[in-house]
């Protein structure tokens, strides 16, 4: 099988570029990553990328592969057009290869307070929710926090800095729709600002790349549905 | 009360486009309408159709609308590709005033229908 790999190593001074490698390799029933994997082992120990559980739960190996961002653990190989071209996820440093620096995508997720807020005395056992209340958080609790989502939006290539991107967007979501929180309002507030949502302009490949299915877009349209409701 | 923090113009804006729209698609219905009703259209019945008052600010108000609504997605193009300010603003100001001098145009040449 052909690859063609991102590579660069700031420490040795050199642009990055794209290298081509070369493996025997049965493409039935394995992944991205298997392949990945086997170039470290066999062809070129100096790859460096990420991976963890190996089974699109982790979210450390979202990757652009074939121009897609996905998850090399959950990519088929035999269905990928060769030479299957991989690079770091789009519009983010890169560290080394495929490695990029995401600490602005975990700042834009700790400035939604991805926690519940509740100051009500703490009950003795769990606090409750009607089956209803949780199935609210039903499509929104699952984000494993990859990051392909928001590196394939074009809003969030345009203001990395001040647009949340669809992942933080969900995830704020995900706690006003949550009935124990109670600091709905004050979530609203920080996100009724010309950058933080309406950034968003609805262009979905958010939606078309979640390796998890989700719809962040749908999340994002609750919040301006919520904002407007607030204020009519 | 309220955080000081979003500067709380991106909902304002967003719905006003939203509601323009909406008023847009009810003009453009009514004047489709309104002119079926009209019957046969040559150049007289067209003329015709643009002399009630009615119908004069019915077109203002549709003009109005549209170029505030285009004008909000000019700024969201603007906020999206160009970052600098001293540039931003003044493209923002100068389309503004563009702007006005259309709806101002339209006026005048929906009132100089006799």
């Amino acid at each position: 099988m052909r690859f063609s790999i991102y590579r660069y190593d700031p420490e040795s001074g050199a642009a990055p570029c794209m290298r081509d490698y070369e493996l025997a390799f049965e493409p039935q029933g394995k992944k991205v990553l298997d392949a990945l994997i086997a170039i470290k082992e066999q062809v070129d120990e100096s790859l460096a990328f990420r991976r963890s559980c190996r089974e699109g739960v982790c979210g450390s190996d979202g990757l652009n592969i074939n121009g897609v961002n996905r998850l090399a653990c959950t990519a088929d190989l035999a269905n990928l057009k060769e030479p299957i071209e991989i690079r770091p996820l789009p519009r983010l440093a890169v560290i080394r290869d495929l490695i990029v620096d995401m600490s602005q995508f975990f700042r834009h997720y700790r400035a939604v307070k991805p926690f519940l807020v509740n100051l009500d005395p703490e009950p003795e056992s769990e606090r409750l929710q009607s089956p209803r209340e949780r199935a609210e958080l039903d499509g929104l609790y699952e984000c494993i926090l990859c990051g392909c989502c928001t590196t394939a939006c074009p809003s969030f290539w345009w203001n990395p800095e001040r647009f949340l991107g669809p992942t933080a967007l969900l995830q704020a979501y995900r706690f006003i729709a949550d009935s124990r929180d109670q600091t709905t309002n004050e979530r609203l507030d920080f996100l009724e600002d010309p950058y933080r949502l309406f950034r968003c302009h609805g262009i979905m490949n958010c939606v078309e790349v979640c390796p998890k299915g989700l719809n962040p877009m749908a999340a994002i349209g609750k919040i301006k549905s919520l904002l407007v409701k607030r204020v009519l | 009360m309220r955080n000081v923090g979003g500067a709380h113009r991106g909902l304002n804006l967003w719905l006003t486009q939203r509601a323009g729209a909406l008023v847009m698609a009810l003009y453009l219905i009514g004047f489709l309408v309104y002119a079926w009703i009209a019957g046969p259209l040559d150049y007289a019945a067209w003329h015709g159709l643009f002399v009630p008052l009615g119908a004069k600010a019915a077109s203002l108000l549709f003009v109005a609308v549209l170029l505030v609504h285009s004008w909000i997605g000019l700024r969201e193009i603007f906020i999206d590709y160009v970052h600098p300010i001293a540039m931003r603003l003044p493209l923002s100001f100068m389309f503004a005033v563009l702007y006005l001098g259309c709806l101002i145009w339209t006026a005048d040449i929906l009132w100089g229908v006799k």
